[in-house]
């Protein structure tokens, strides 16, 4: 089976190699034959993926100790479940499992455009299957996850304990497919660079795929920020790792690609800054790919054998310099000659949108790269950590949250002065009274603090403008089509499901905004040494320790857990079990926290130590608004899932858009 | 005014064309506004970062050491102190209590720090020196963005009124139909 997990790799390499070839020169020599000989290549790469990930499964699933990754992420205690998610748990499977998911995209692209633009997309799957080429040739040449251990130990290794958690099952698969789905957009806005056709042909067909892949960037994300708050036990959810800014910076480019794409569609405009933009987004995910695989930065997230760094920093290289050469010269035919109507419009906010949104990303990168600048330059290894992001990037983010409020709010083309002074009298008033009411009660004693207060006046001033424009639409329906008010409202995001859609991720990020501000500014911890039976008080709750059990979990898991009663106004309110479990062979113990999850806060346990007469160390957080986040988190989700879902009416208004132009400009066929 | 060989600096500077964004404007007394403008947002900024570190050294508490040095396991964990819970992380702390209570300040203990490990034990870069570019270049970025997509808008709206277009005889509305048609236009997401 490892034999034919082996050989479908190197066949996959080949084929891939050959369709790459293939799709390009029937494209450029316009050869039917070869074109149609290309058109199966995708097919067979992404069986011959499929196969050797099956045999890679496999392998794990009986504990096959003769392959040595199976042996060093794997052992025969591991659950089923971690058995399968070992498979990218280390370097070698996760470029492979990177390269299923990327060849199978490459699949669902080839079937829902090979009989569409053929200047185009021959070209697009020639790019996807040369980064598949790259992906393959590192897998079968550098880290083969096949190789094989000449005399096989009895047992493995072992998943690291930390990757052992649910979350972390559902963040890397999810990352990946939005970091992997980066890739289409970028080959079809490279295949439109080298074909010439450059209208907003390749933004139509790739823009679904933009938002599925900024959505499950996203939630990869969010899902990442869940991982390290219940399983590294340090009562916080994201701490500017630089794999976690590697994640966040692709996030925010195609976020401001997301935004500007609209003024080139409505306007036809932003062709080379969306060009750009789109081959930025791709250049980041390699980048924090490089990031993961070099090494080069010390990271919680890096590959025990990080040794891919240069591959990719040369790949990373051979992009950026071939995409620039490409748009430079390309520049005359991108030129727009259209105009903004007013710099009171709505797409004025989406270039200043742009602005904040590439700033933040910016000053990741910077942050995240400046330890080797200062390597460099002054010989001097330094670190940059979370108090220069939280530093640099509050104030931007700040502003950002202004403008998803005021965006929405200004008309598109020209806003006029009573428009302007219509649409944000209810915002501003709401922002002014939020103001005012929480001016007496929020503690402004330092920066963090004055930072919340102006974050939860922002909050309110968004919230109330998204809520004017759906009740502005609800009302208006209401009046013309005499519907019911929820029938209106649910009417109205159907037919305009790209724009009520947007709405409501805005609204999912006002509340992630609002959670962090809440929980960095008023959190509380405290850590104690208790006997059985001794309390301790902590924004009004009680905490008794009531007795420590140990449990033999499995024959190399022990598991240490403390019973803590919590109580409330003299009741006992829960009762919380945080533990901590050791595993063979493994140096550090693993916490598992336990939280008590509420609208208004969290209390959030660890077990920090024990001792043999049964004493324990407890250390308790309250993290207020918590769960803001992921709630935000979720409606994110929805408001995404609503803006993606296919419109046939949408579809229906371009079928009679293109029908229009094509009788004011008919071809010399039909005339 | 210095002067070179008797041409102002003025002059030399300013004797090119006005650029496309200073049309209609005083274009001399306009980047002098703008420069100024750019000056007031970097001293903000400046000032901003400097606030922020007379806060971090002002508490001599022990969450501020957690939140100024970074664990130093070998495990090289690359965590704040803070987020650490290894168990050198506990030693550090445990220390770091004992040493505050001793009546070191948390200077004098980040000092001591970075004697024995170096910058890298430093959560942040410093805010001097060349460290200083890391927290000037993301503001000094922004600004420089913000006059390209202020030069974006100045010169994607000027052109309609640069272009030369053939006059359209207006058609002639009355003016109480030009308000409604203008008010109804307002009301209208397009």
């Amino acid at each position: 089976m490892n034999d034919i997990g082996e050989f479908t790799l190197l066949l996959a390499l080949a084929t891939a190699l050959y369709g790459c070839v293939a799709y390009v020169m029937s494209a450029r020599g316009n050869r039917i034959d070869l074109y149609l000989s290309a058109d199966k290549t995708p097919i067979i790469v992404w069986a011959c993926v499929v196969i050797s990930s099956i045999c890679l499964w496999k392998a794990f699933l009986t504990d096959d100790f003769s392959l040595q990754y199976v042996w060093a992420y794997s052992n025969r205690e591991l659950d089923t479940f971690y058995k399968i998610s070992s498979f990218w748990g280390g370097q070698k499977g996760s470029l492979l499992f990177w390269t299923l998911l990327l060849s199978t995209y490459m699949l669902v692209v080839y079937f829902q455009n090979r009989k569409k633009n053929l200047r185009v997309v021959p070209y697009a799957m020639a790019i996807m299957l040369l980064i598949v080429v790259f992906f393959l040739f590192l897998i079968n040449f550098s880290t083969n996850p096949f190789e094989r251990i000449p005399l096989p130990p009895e047992d493995g290794r072992g998943l690291n304990p930390l990757l052992q958690n649910y979350w972390m099952v559902i963040h890397p698969p999810t990352l990946y497919l939005g970091y992997v789905g980066f890739t289409v957009p970028f080959a079809f806005a490279v295949a439109a660079l080298i074909s010439k056709d450059l209208d907003d042909g390749w933004i139509r067909m790739t823009r679904k795929w933009t938002l599925l892949s900024w959505f499950f960037l996203c939630m990869g994300n969010l899902f990442g920020a869940s991982w390290a708050y219940v399983e590294l036990g340090w009562g916080g959810y994201w701490a500017w790792d630089p794999v976690e800014n590697a994640a966040f910076m692709p996030l925010l480019v195609a976020t401001a690609y997301l935004h500007s794409v609209m003024i080139q569609e409505k306007k036809d405009m932003m062709k080379v800054w969306n060009m750009s933009l789109v081959l930025l987004t791709f250049a980041m995910t390699i980048f924090g790919t490089f990031i993961t695989r070099s090494g080069l930065i010390q990271s919680v997230h890096t590959f025990d054998e990080a040794t891919l760094g240069y591959y990719f920093l040369a790949f990373l290289f051979v992009i950026i310099f071939a995409c620039a050469a490409l748009i430079i010269a390309r520049l005359p035919l991108l030129k727009s000659a259209n105009e903004l109507d007013s710099f009171l419009s709505r797409e004025s906010s989406f270039l200043f949108n742009n602005l904040v949104l590439l700033g933040i990303a910016f000053a990741t990168f910077w942050g995240t790269i400046f330890p080797i600048i200062s390597e460099a330059v002054r010989g001097v290894k330094i670190t940059v950590g979370p108090p220069f992001y939280n530093q640099v990037n509050v104030p931007i983010g700040l502003a950002l949250l202004a403008l998803i409020g005021i965006g929405p709010v200004i008309a598109w083309r020209r806003a006029t002065f009573s428009n302007l002074k219509k649409n944000f009298l209810k915002p501003v008033s709401a922002g002014i009274v939020a103001a005012v009411v929480l001016f007496p009660v929020i503690p402004l004693g330092n920066r963090t603090e004055i930072y919340t207060y102006i974050t939860f006046v922002l909050c309110v001033f968004v919230l109330t403008s998204m809520f004017t424009e759906f009740y502005k639409g609800t009302v208006s329906r209401m009046g013309l089509h005499d519907e019911s008010a929820v029938g209106a409202l649910a009417t109205m995001t159907w037919r305009n499901k790209r724009r009520y859609g947007g709405y409501i991720v805005h609204m999912g990020v006002v509340l992630i905004f609002a959670g962090i501000a809440g929980s960095q500014a008023y959190g509380t911890h405290t850590e104690k040494h208790l006997q059985i039976g001794e309390s301790f008080e902590i924004r009004g709750y009680t905490i008794t320790y009531e007795k420590l059990i140990a449990v033999e979990a499995t024959n190399v898991k022990t598991r240490i857990i403390a019973q803590l009663a919590v109580e409330r106004d003299g009741k006992r309110y829960w009762t919380g079990h945080p533990e901590k479990e050791f595993y063979k062979g493994q140096n550090q113990p693993v916490s598992e926290v336990d939280v008590l999850s509420t609208w208004k806060e969290d209390l959030y346990m660890i077990l920090a130590d024990f001792r043999e007469d049964e004493s324990a160390t407890i250390k308790v957080y309250v993290n207020p608004m918590v769960s803001w986040l992921w709630t935000g988190g979720w409606i994110i989700a929805f408001g995404s899932m609503i803006s993606m879902w296919p419109d046939r009416l949408e579809q229906r208004r371009r079928l009679e858009r293109v029908r229009r132009q094509e009788q004011l400009f008919p071809s010399p066929a039909q005339e | 005014m210095q002067t070179l060989k008797g041409v102002s600096i003025y002059s030399v500077i300013f004797s090119k064309a006005t650029p496309l964004f200073y049309k209609g404007h005083s274009w001399p007394k306009a980047i002098f506004r703008d420069a100024l403008k750019v000056l007031m947002g970097l001293l903000m900024l400046v000032w901003i970062s400097v606030g922020q570190v007379s806060i971090v050294g002002a508490g001599a508490l022990l969450q501020d050491l957690e939140n100024a040095l970074m664990c130093k396991c070998d495990d090289k964990c690359g965590k704040v102190l803070m987020n650490c819970t290894c168990s050198t992380a506990d030693k550090t702390r445990a220390n770091f209590s004992k040493m505050l209570e001793s009546g070191l300040t948390v200077e004098q203990i980040i000092k001591m720090q970075v004697d024995e490990y170096g910058e890298t034990v430093l959560s942040a870069p410093t805010k001097f020196g060349f460290n200083l570019t890391a927290w000037l270049t993301p503001f000094v970025a922004l600004v420089a963005g913000g006059f390209g997509v202020r030069k974006v808008l100045l010169a994607c709206v000027g052109k309609k009124s640069d272009s030369t277009e053939i006059p359209v005889p207006e058609p002639e509305i009355s003016e109480k139909y030009s308000k409604r048609l203008k008010d109804e236009l307002d009301g209208i997401e397009l």
